[in-house]
């Protein structure tokens, strides 16, 4: 049966009813309030329960006692760190020690929006704070394997944000010290903390959609994608997923965010894939792809097509989850149902009386109807969700619970590297123009 | 400018007159769910509908009613 308008798993819907707009000290209460009321969702939903990076949210936030709090330090002061800055600002429990960024203009405006905090310009002097409990890596592409190493043996928790990490072999060796450390690991993958991707997974699980056939995804943009810089000397240094030296363009800072969410719903990583990129647009300079296509092949005969661009925006951004029976729209929260329900009678009745007055007497007709999309507004997957919050804040809650609870969730690392490891294939599938499997003996 | 005075027995009139409409809409109704093999819960929940097709009866049975009494109107003037 094709559910109506849904609610989010278990009565989460009014959980995530809360405004999110306040700052300071009302936010941080505000905030106090929705963690309770997530806890107890969180306590009682069986889908919730099947999701183990969801478990540290059952514990009701803790008073706001110096003691009790858990500090942080944020390395990477840019667009994402002064996001995570505002999440954390609200984030009861939680304080922000220390904030760490080698272009100063950033650390300075950091600095200037956290009371208290100790700057620092270069990350290992941060590590050596002795009562810091963790570390937020919010950092160029190529420096995430090395911070989460040093973190690691610092004996610091870390939350790293995506994709995992440059290489494969990094992504090894952050799994290897990882499962050494008894530290906590968090990825920066909201979408496994969006109360509508979970709506969506419940949907999938439930059967709705019948077995998955296909997910395409993709992510498009119509921009240059650079930051405005002070001086043409910082190009690289700021504009730096442009640049192979420190990133793996589309694939990493994008594709990753979809490829997680395939493999998460598929429950599987990839065999392997093939792919072409190119530069056909932004001819400036950059050393990255402004436009990708991959292919991935998962077991059973599923294919996850994903491609990104930034010369059109038409399309936006999607995740389509299809099945014989129907199709997900994951970000825009939206079922579409291949037999969608029946009108009311009453309403097929009036419909067959108008068409009998109304209706052309058909003399000779195509013989062929083109399949065009159907015009169809589908079905809301959660009811209006006034969180502001994209999972984002409350995975940087989890995180700060997991570290107070001491519970490392090794679920959270193997979605780091199914995800990480994904758009490292695709990168390598397109560079070298072959197809690329999944590497055997990667272990998590 | 002439009051019209509308008495309580022509209202009462109207009224048996429309709920008989919303009678005549409500078997409409069961009809439809019957023929389209619908679920019976929509006779409550699409209540609006049929008070919807129970005006647009009582418009129909006005126009008729109104042609029927400039009909008899007209014959009383020829044959008086």
């Amino acid at each position: 049966m094709i559910p109506t308008r849904g609610s989010l798993p278990h009565g989460l819907r009014g959980v995530m009813d809360f405004d999110s707009s306040s700052a300071g000290m009302q936010g941080r209460a505000d905030r106090r309030e929705f963690l309770k009321r997530l806890a107890v969702v969180a306590g009682s939903s069986a889908l919730i329960a099947e999701l183990p990076w969801w478990s540290p949210l059952r514990a009701e936030p803790v008073a706001e006692a110096a003691s009790d709090r858990v500090r942080l330090g944020l390395v990477g002061v840019g667009t994402r760190g002064n996001l995570h800055i505002s999440h954390l600002l609200r984030t009861p429990g939680v304080q922000l020690a220390a904030l760490c960024d080698d272009y100063d203009p950033h650390l300075q405006a950091g600095l200037a929006r956290v009371n208290g905090a100790k700057g620092f310009s270069d990350f290992r002097h941060m590590l050596d704070m002795p009562d810091l409990d963790g570390v937020l890596i919010a950092t160029p592409l190529n420096q995430h394997a090395r911070m989460c190493l040093d973190a690691f043996s610092a004996g610091k928790h870390v939350f790293c944000e995506k994709s995992l990490a440059y290489t494969i072999e990094e992504c090894q060796s952050i799994a290897d010290a990882y499962r050494g450390s008894k530290r906590v690991f968090q990825i920066g993958h909201q979408r496994m903390f969006s109360p509508v991707f979970l709506r969506a997974l419940e949907l999938v699980r439930s059967g709705t959609i019948g077995q998955i056939t296909q997910i395409r995804a993709y992510w498009h943009r119509n921009g240059n994608w650079r930051n405005p810089i002070p001086d043409p000397s910082l190009d690289r240094r700021l504009n730096w997923r442009l640049y192979r030296e420190y990133s793996c363009g589309l694939m990493t800072e994008l594709a990753s965010h979809h490829m997680q969410v395939a493999n998460w719903f598929l429950g599987a990583h990839p065999l392997s894939c093939v792919g072409y990129g190119s530069i056909n647009y932004w001819k400036d300079g950059r050393e990255l792809y402004d436009n990708v296509n991959v292919v991935y092949r998962y077991p059973n005969g599923t294919h996850v097509i994903y491609d990104s661009l930034i010369s059109n925006k038409f399309y936006g951004m999607e995740v389509q989850v299809m099945g014989p029976k129907g199709l997900i729209e994951a970000e825009a929260g939206r079922l579409y149902a291949e037999t969608p329900p029946p009108a009311p009678g009453i309403v097929q009745l009036i419909n067959s009386i108008e068409h009998g007055f109304f209706d052309t007497v058909p003399i000779g007709g195509p013989t062929w109807v083109p399949d065009l999309k159907r015009d169809t507004r589908g079905v809301a997957l959660v009811h209006d969700d006034n969180s502001g919050d994209d999972g984002t804040g409350i995975s940087l809650a989890a995180f700060a619970n997991a570290i107070r609870l001491g519970q490392p969730i090794p679920a959270m690392m193997e979605q780091a590297c199914h995800s990480g490891v994904c758009v490292l294939m695709g990168q390598t599938a397109m560079e070298q123009q072959r197809e690329v499997a999944w590497p055997e003996g990667f272990r998590i | 400018m002439t009051g019209i005075v509308i008495s309580s027995r022509r209202i009462l009139r109207e009224l048996r007159i429309y709920a008989c409409c919303v009678l005549a809409a409500l078997l409409v109704n069961v009809y439809s769910i019957v023929r389209f093999n619908t679920q019976w819960k929509e006779l409550l929940t699409t209540l609006h509908i049929t008070l919807a097709v129970a005006c647009v009866f009582y418009v129909l049975l006005a126009i008729v009613r109104g042609a029927a009494f400039c009909t008899r109107l007209a014959l009383r003037r020829k044959t008086g």
